[in-house]
């Protein structure tokens, strides 16, 4: 089973055409997931390693049939409209792999995306793999198998690298992953781990969950009070990072943008409202192996 | 990024909100000119990002020139709150009969555009909230349809016309400068019925700068208000090549371990560690995103061009899409063209696209050149190979005692 990717899933690509485009385009087909359509308004007609270019998502999904992600992978600046033409067209989720999307944009495409019932992983996210059934984004890069093996652990981070640190950490360890998501770093994303832990929740497939937080923002008090409220009850480990930054004054930005010093929680709030949850708070990085062991071992 | 309040009021201006006239100055000698333009009593503010100033002493009622004098004498070029003043403003006292509160953020839960309003403008809103929260009421904006006049009107009750025509203001420049926050405490609502901004905060969203080049904003450190050279060098490194990014977050501190981190994950696990284990980093930043070389070996030179370093870490998780080769080829230049030549020892932590080449490619450098490298892949945990890094670093310190004295307080 797994989450929100598998076998089945067939992907449309916007900005198929650009280097970052045309390189997850090959990457995904590698891995055997099903990429359907291209869009690049202006070059309809063309090919991408086998792939049809079309002007238009509607356009694409009027020659090909339905598709079940797109995955926008444009400038910055043209993200919103990319989004919004996706959303329209109600393409069940809409994968923002572009980072530095303005956050106004962002939550004019959120707003959008509520109304017509998609759901939209990101922006700034590295995308989500299902290890041998599919994978979305360009998670894993070119070789997905150095890193991530098929097995009962769920991963969330909002870091695309971390997704794969965690994952290889978790393979060495021989666990593998149920399905490994990518939020995004942003101020505000689409899917948050919330959000995840519902569909893990659902997954036979997953025993357990394994997340990478950071300072700021709230997403760990929310995870918190779900589990709290009965409505994720597999086991949670989480490692929390940026304790370092809980020095520096007050709105410092950090490499991500939603890793803001002071906003919201702070990191002694998250700690407690996990332990107090009941999730399970890693002290180190490199203990996360012995605390799945115990926890689904 | 946070803008000062003068910057803050002319954006507001752009939206049609008016600020008590104000005079920016930057020397003695401009508020001896400013001043001739002005009727006492004159308020004088001391320019700096921090908030709560006022309580600070950084705000202050003239009636006398002399006083005023005295008071920017004071402030120039010194620090106040941890920041070096740099401009002091002076604008007409404005008579009053009424102080509210009106911002428009983010709410991150919610995912929307949010107003925040308090008919008890003046104190800080985290204190009113204390005092008592019912005096706090929030209104959720729809990002794509905007507040709508009526519905405006029926929130504030009391003043709303004038209340609903602000808040709509306040809307037109959150959403078309890219704000993150927009801030107005206290609105003053003057004698004859109009509101005016007597303070302004604004943050600006820095993924949406693209678009509004025609804002007139001084640069900004990462902490301070005032940036450091090498700050200004990180940040250029990104405004002129959008490819990837590197250098835009680089925060200085006093330690001795340069620290190259990758992703903005990693970034933090890395910081953590060092400091963890007794470490002292020089510096946070981050490189993202398949920069080309170029930018990182540009990021390499301004963080490793300072003295009494005894360590350069550079550590990053498994790569998905980052061209290894590329960027640590972009890192050895960068430091083969760093004076003098670095001594200390290096610790690379790296996996992804490209990464055993990119080793090789180091290795051989390493012996030619005779840096003192220590490379560490994808089986050796992040957190462990910055141990490793303090390790070596105090090595380092023990066999170069002199390196020991200028280190201090990070901690």
């Amino acid at each position: 089973m797994a989450i929100l990717v598998d076998r089945e899933t067939r992907v449309l690509i916007q900005g198929i055409t650009g280097r970052s485009g045309v390189q997850v385009t090959s990457e995904l087909l590698d891995y055997g997931t099903k990429v359907v359509a291209g869009v690049t308004p202006g070059k309809g007609g063309q090919e991408i390693d086998t792939v049809p270019v079309f002007n238009s998502v509607s356009e694409a999904i009027k020659t090909v049939g339905e598709v079940d992600v797109a995955m926008v992978y444009v400038p910055p600046l043209s993200a919103h409209a990319a989004a919004m033409e996706a959303i329209e067209a109600k393409i069940a989720l809409v994968h923002i792999f572009v980072e530095k999307m303005p956050v106004f944009d962002v939550c004019q495409v959120l707003s959008l995306a509520v109304k017509n019932q998609v759901r939209v992983l990101g922006p700034a996210s590295v995308g989500a793999i299902s290890p041998g059934e599919g994978k979305i984004g360009s998670i894993g890069g070119p070789a997905p198998d150095n890193v991530f093996s098929k097995g009962p652990i769920g991963v969330i981070s909002r870091s695309g690298g971390m997704c794969s640190e965690l994952g290889l950490l978790i393979t060495n360890s021989g666990f593998g992953q149920s399905t490994v998501v990518g939020i995004g770093g942003d101020l505000i994303v689409g899917t948050t781990f919330s959000d995840l832990l519902i569909e893990f929740e659902q997954d036979r497939d997953t025993k357990a969950v394994v997340a990478f937080g950071e300072v700021g923002g709230s997403s760990e008090i929310e995870v918190a009070r779900l589990i709290e409220e009965g409505k994720f009850t597999k086991p949670f480990i989480i490692f929390l990072a940026g304790k370092f930054a809980e020095k520096l004054p007050r709105d410092t930005s950090l490499g991500h943008a939603g890793a803001i010093v002071g906003m919201e929680s702070t990191m002694a709030q998250k700690i407690k409202a996990l332990r107090d949850a009941g999730a399970i708070v890693a002290e180190n990085f490199e203990e996360i192996p012995d605390l799945i062991k115990k926890a689904v071992g | 990024m946070k803008l000062y309040e003068f910057e803050g009021h002319r954006i507001l201006a752009k939206a049609g909100i008016e600020s008590p006239f104000f005079i920016v100055c930057s020397s003695i000698d401009e508020v001896k000119q400013a001043r001739k333009r002005l009727k006492f009593p004159i308020v004088a503010k001391v320019q700096v990002l921090t908030g709560r100033r006022g309580k600070a002493g950084g705000v202050k009622f003239f009636t006398k020139e002399k006083q005023l004098l005295t008071f920017a004498k004071e402030h120039f070029g010194q620090d106040f709150m941890g920041e070096k003043v740099r401009f002091v403003s002076l604008s007409q006292k404005v008579e009053i009969k009424k102080e509210y509160y009106m911002s428009i953020t983010y709410d991150t839960v919610k995912k929307l555009p949010f107003l925040i309003f308090s008919f008890q403008g003046g104190i800080d809103i985290e204190e009113i909230k204390k005092k008592d929260p019912s005096l706090i009421k929030t209104f959720d904006i729809d990002p794509i349809s905007g507040p709508k006049d009526k519905d405006l009107a029926k929130f504030f009750e009391q003043d709303k016309t004038v209340l609903a025509d602000f808040a709509l203001r306040l809307w037109d420049a959150f959403s078309r400068y890219d704000l993150r926050l927009i801030e107005v405490n206290p609105i003053g609502l003057t004698a004859d019925g109009y509101l005016m901004a007597i303070d302004a905060k604004i943050i600006l969203d820095d993924a949406g700068l693209l678009r509004h080049r025609d804002l007139d904003i001084l640069p900004k450190g990462a902490i301070s208000a005032i940036p450091t050279d090498r700050e200004i060098l990180a940040k250029k490194i990104d405004e002129d090549d959008y490819r990837g990014s590197a250098g835009s977050t680089f925060i200085e501190f006093d330690g001795d371990v340069v620290v190259l981190a990758s992703g903005g994950g990693a970034s933090l696990l890395v910081m953590d560690s060092v400091i963890d284990a007794g470490g002292r980093p020089a510096n946070y930043t981050e490189y993202s995103g398949n920069p080309p070389a170029e930018k990182v070996q540009k990021l390499t030179k301004i963080a490793l061009d300072r003295e009494g370093l005894s360590g350069c870490l550079v550590a990053g998780a498994v790569a998905n899409f980052t061209d290894i080769y590329e960027t640590l080829r972009g890192f050895i230049e960068g430091l083969r063209q760093v004076r003098p030549k670095p001594t200390y020892p290096i610790v690379i932590r790296r996996g992804g696209p490209r990464q055993e080449e990119a080793y090789e490619m180091i290795k051989k450098v390493a012996r030619r050149e005779g840096f003192d490298i220590h490379l560490f892949g994808p089986e050796t945990p992040i957190s462990v190979a910055c141990q490793k890094m303090v390790e070596l670093a105090n090595d380092y310190k023990i066999r170069n005692p002199k390196h020991e004295s200028r280190i201090d307080s990070y901690h």
